[in-house]
């Protein structure tokens, strides 16, 4: 490719960029605002943070999407790594059928999942609450979890496990000290998407949940039509922390790298242990 | 190792109880009378005869398909040409740029939307910029308008990611050969990078128009009460009116022009993916 | 080459990075010429042909094409046409429309394009493969297809980069043939790239050899192969033989302490020089008509011919004594321990290059279980070395306390030089028993390790010499004892291509002409 400077890309991109950024860089701002208005910012406050601060409905959301979002993540890596372990050493019929309704949460639209899960706990008698939301969520991250993981494990030796067995390991050994660190990428980033669909959720939530159980997204669906700029400042808040979560995601790879570049430098020669 | 097999065991039954059979009882309920007892239901085709004799239900699903498909055109007419851009930049600029367009996706849908109540709201941004333009002041939250913005934000950067991957894993020699037979930018564009694209607007149109067909917060919080869409009708049905069936019937109905619209675009997707089946 | 030159380099300079890939390159190329730009990877060559298909654009310098600058022009408005490494066929067209393709940007009329395209499907003998979908043909196919695609526009030039890369050997040398014909059918200058000096000999009018950025020698290949500027280009176009020399006087050169009438003249007097003699040219003669005298090292069977190696100066070589002891472990106290070590040898100068590590490593040291035959390991040792001659104690602890003491040797080794091979051999004598030898699974490659045994260039330390290791012992049936292990580099060998047998390890002399005697000047390093 000849180098040119292409200025209408680079303004279709200011512009991509701006129309991406305008209302996170809005929402921001007005979350500083000292006025209740959303059109003109009067002067710098942090009122709204207090405000947020004492709405125990607010900061009770708030608590449910992190604690849900964390119970999911943990249980459902867990769950789905090793269940994606098991399926792949299962009959081609059974990986087939499971991984074919493993993919309902991922192929469905959202508001057809929801509404599935809400006529199965009705059906069963369950009463809609945290319990609910935490186990729907569960459900639709183990999928994505699988998803994630499966790839890796398909593209390992298939011997790997037989083999770290026929050198005396036993299985559990083989599962963690062979299989899962080869794929710990896979389930990284499965946990990953895990908890961003968790912390995330809002139309499966909002059909399972009950007893006034509500979680961010929730919140701000029932409150947008009050105009109230505390919800700038939770929703500054979570930019922030997703926005941190990131960017630990992206630069921890990188120091490791850089640092295991430096070990392998200056590795022992191995003598007899 | 087989035994490793035995691990799927209780994933095989929770998938059954909690993903399959949740399906299941979308279709049971769809297809029987009101109440909730299980022992009392009775099969009835009425729940779906109600929804296509009704106009007004009709008027919803035809104005939700409407309005995806036109979100999908706009993503599609705004995103080529901003995938297009960040395919052909240098490599490390491509990485930022990417991570530019993957970040907002990340951040909560509805945090993102309610920000865009602000941007439109009467006396906003948006109505000053345009006041200043020269324009009367107009309505410009709970309007068509709004609602369409708030889907083309929130959906672009899947269409984006997708083309881009279709253009970045090109080939370049395949441009640079067009260019040597003869053929300027615009031709090459036209005859050789466009086409070899258009795999990854297939999937990018999908990723858009099913979500957006569907879609129910963005039209409650851009459309206030006045655009209804077919979820929100779905909504109602279930939170307010506490029809199950009815409402069971009409996600059904949903997941079924979905499943079409799927097949159609898979179709699209073996023939842009140049599927000439004529060589052997 | 009274024709006019079609393209002409002038001064081209271009970097990637701030890393210099063309160095001020003057070239001509002239009409109807199949021209190949041989090297290694790196060396430039895709570059420049880049550049001429007008991809990419030089830092410095100018393209001329019939006498007109081109340096601005984009690619699309060239005269000339690419075949591209991994061919770059477009996989959303079929095997016509492919070809049909720079026909169809000309906006030619769809009964000319048909014709076109035919008559290049059955220059390329594809003829019926018109609606086949490009991606589903074998590499060679899809090699043919590119080629018509970019012949059928007619351009002045066709560039082809590595072309016959990726498809394989027997398929290559059709291809070669192919290609040549096809060049002498249309009668149009081919500007290949190519890594394999076989294909450049094969097909080309001239070779362009490249080194780093710059053009080594521009000729046939005939006098790319018998006239070598360089030792480089001998290296690189052909096998040879290349051996340092000094030129005394016009026509008479010195090489391997000998005087050889040679065709060379113009250097000057005394000028170090390199001297190459191909395989071929050398015949082997009884040792009283050989102009060199040497032994026989090894005759391999290569169908057509034997080629044979003959040492013509003896390698360097040291012997040294291995004591092969029976038994050096020592078991603790409650027997459940044991632990072994080797008396070693090591040289004055390498005394402060111990540490404790090095100890262990030299001395073999290793403590085991005997129950379970686990190794543990020894977490400390005691020594007191100076760095002087002399006999030391060392002695290596487990945790559990279970010792042993060895002997630290330093001794002043000398290592034998050989000026007239230019090179030097060290190696030490070493203690091992029965058991690691019997045990051992790469005895030669050990042995060295166990002596440390090392060659090295005297000009340049830092260069080292390959060792070979010679023993007349079984290693299979070894006792305790002292045994003589020599290790020698390989010396002076001149490689011939002969049809005749010779046994190996014979006397032989080797007989050439003046004429098959070429000088080269030296390289700069």
């Amino acid at each position: 490719m000849r180098e040119k400077k292409r200025p209408i890309g680079r303004l279709i991109m200011i512009l991509a960029i701006v129309f991406f950024y305008l209302p996170i860089v809005f929402m921001i701002v007005f979350s500083f605002n000292d006025s209740r208005s959303l059109t003109s910012f009067t002067g710098f406050s942090l009122r709204w943070y207090e405000r947020m601060w004492n709405d125990s409905e607010m900061m009770e959301s708030l608590y449910t999407t992190i604690i849900v979002a964390v119970l999911a993540t943990v249980i459902s890596t867990v769950v789905g790594t090793i269940s994606a372990i098991g399926l792949s050493k299962s009959r081609r019929i059974v990986q087939d059928v499971i991984l074919q309704i493993n993919d309902f949460p991922i192929m469905n639209p959202e508001i057809v999942t929801a509404i599935g899960l809400m006529l199965f706990f009705i059906t069963i008698g369950v009463e809609r609450g945290f319990m609910t939301m935490l186990l729907a969520h569960i459900a639709f991250c183990i999928p994505y979890v699988i998803l994630s993981v499966m790839p890796k494990i398909r593209s390992l030796d298939p011997n790997l496990a037989d083999a770290a067995m026929d050198l005396g390991a036993t299985p559990w050994q083989a599962l963690t000290k062979v299989i899962v660190p080869q794929i710990k990428v896979g389930i990284f980033s499965g946990a990953l998407i895990a908890f961003t669909m968790s912390f995330d959720d809002f139309i499966i939530s909002y059909f399972v949940t009950g007893r006034g159980v509500k979680n961010l997204s929730i919140m701000v669906y029932t409150m947008s039509k009050r105009v109230n700029p505390s919800i700038n400042a939770i929703s500054t808040l979570v930019v922030l922390f997703i926005t941190l979560v990131l960017v630990a995601v992206n630069v921890i790879p990188i120091i490791r790298d850089r640092k295991l570049k430096r070990e392998a430098g200056d590795i022992p020669t191995q003598i007899n242990v | 190792m087989k035994r490793f097999s035995q691990l799927a065991a209780p994933y095989i039954v929770w998938a059954v109880i909690m993903l399959l059979l949740p399906m299941l009882l979308i279709v049971l309920y769809a297809f029987t009378d009101t109440g909730n007892e299980i022992m009392t239901f009775r099969f009835t085709l009425e729940n779906f005869v109600k929804f296509f004799t009704d106009p007004d239900f009709l008027l919803v699903l035809w104005r939700s398909i409407k309005i995806a498909l036109k979100t999908t055109v706009i993503c599609v007419l705004l995103g080529y040409p901003i995938a297009y851009f960040i395919a052909f930049s240098p490599d490390r600029m491509r990485n930022m740029l990417i991570l530019a367009i993957t970040l907002p996706t990340w951040i909560n849908m509805l945090v993102r939307t309610y920000a865009w109540i602000g941007l439109l709201s009467e006396g906003g941004i948006f109505s000053q910029i345009l006041g200043l333009l020269g324009f009367e002041e107009t309505e410009l939250l709970y309007t068509e308008g709004a609602v369409l913005l708030g889907m083309v934000y929130n959906f672009i950067p899947f269409m984006i990611l997708q083309i881009n991957t279709s253009l970045s894993k090109m080939d370049r020699s395949l441009m640079e050969a067009s260019n040597d037979l003869g053929a300027d930018g615009i031709q090459t564009f036209l005859r050789v990078t466009l086409p070899l694209s258009l795999p990854g607007v297939v999937s990018g149109i999908s990723l858009v128009f099913l979500p957006a067909v569907s879609s129910f917060s963005i039209p409650k919080l851009l459309g206030g009460g006045q655009f209804f869409l077919i979820g929100n009708v779905i909504e109602n049905q279930f939170i307010t009116v506490g029809e199950w069936n009815f409402g069971s019937s009409i996600s059904l109905i949903m997941a079924l022009i979905m499943m079409g619209t799927m097949y159609v675009i898979r179709r699209l997707d073996a023939y842009a993916a140049g599927g000439r089946k004529e060589g052997r | 080459m009274e024709e006019k030159a079609l393209i002409q380099f002038r001064g081209l300079v271009m970097e990637f990075d701030g890393q210099t890939v063309l160095k001020n390159v003057d070239l001509d190329i002239h009409e109807n010429e199949f021209v190949t730009l041989l090297g290694p990877s790196g060396c430039g060559k895709t570059t420049l042909l880049r550049i001429l298909g007008g991809f990419l654009k030089p830092i410095e310098g100018k393209v001329y094409f019939d006498g007109v600058d081109i340096s601005d022009v984009p690619p699309h408005k060239r005269e000339l046409n690419t075949v591209f490494q991994k061919y770059a066929l477009f996989p959303h067209m079929n095997v016509y429309e492919n070809i049909a393709f720079g026909l169809k940007i000309r906006k030619m009329s769809k009964d000319v394009i048909e014709q076109k395209v035919m008559k290049m499907l059955k220059l390329i003998g594809l003829e019926g493969f018109e609606r086949k979908n490009v991606t589903l043909l074998s590499g060679g196919q899809q090699q043919r297809v590119a080629i018509a695609r970019a012949l059928v526009n007619e351009p002045k030039v066709l560039l082809l980069d590595e072309p016959l890369g990726a498809l394989d050997l027997k398929l290559r040398k059709e291809m070669q043939y192919e290609l040549k014909r096809i060049q002498q059918e249309v009668g149009i200058t081919f500007i290949y790239v190519t890594h394999d000096q076989e294909e450049a000999l094969t097909m080309s009018d001239t070779i362009v050899v490249m080194k780093a950025g710059e053009i080594q020698q521009i000729g046939s290949p005939q006098d790319i192969y018998n006239e070598p500027v360089n030792r480089y280009v001998a290296d690189f176009v052909g096998e040879s033989n290349i051996i340092p020399g000094n030129m005394l006087r016009d026509r008479l050169v010195r090489f391997d302490d000998t005087d050889f009438e040679c065709v060379d003249a113009g250097f000057a007097p005394n000028e170090p020089v390199d001297v190459v003699l191909r395989p071929e040219d050398i015949d082997i003669v009884s040792p009283s008509e050989g102009l060199l005298t040497g032994e026989v090292e090894s005759v391999l069977f290569k169908g057509m011919h034997y080629e044979v190696v003959v040492e013509t100066v003896p390698g360097t070589s040291v012997t040294v004594n291995m004591r092969v002891i029976k038994n050096n472990e020592v078991t603790s106290g409650d027997g459940k321990e044991k632990i072994s070590a080797n008396d070693f040898y090591v040289d004055i100068e390498d005394v402060k290059l111990l540490d404790d590590k090095e100890i262990i490593a030299r001395a073999d040291a290793q403590a085991w279980l005997p129950e379970t035959d686990e190794f543990i390991s020894i977490n400390r040792i005691e020594y007191d070395l100076k760095e002087e001659e002399g006999e030391y104690p060392v002695t290596f602890f487990t945790s559990a306390g279970t010792m042993i003491q060895r002997t630290i040797f330093v001794v002043n080794q000398p290592f034998i030089r050989n000026v007239r091979a230019n090179e030097a051999v060290s190696a030490f004598n070493f203690f091992k028993t029965v058991d690691e030898i019997t045990e051992s699974q790469a005895l030669d490659t050990d042995l060295k390790t166990w002596a440390n045994a090392q060659g090295w260039k005297l000009s340049d330390e830092d260069q080292s010499v390959d060792i070979s290791v010679d023993y007349d012992f079984e290693p299979e049936k070894i006792r305790e004892g002292v045994y003589k292990v020599t290790f020698s580099t390989t010396g002076r060998e001149f490689k011939i291509r002969t049809t005749d047998y010779v046994e190996e390890e014979t006397e032989v002399g080797l007989r050439f002409n003046p004429e098959d005697i070429h000088v080269m000047r030296r390289m700069e390093a």
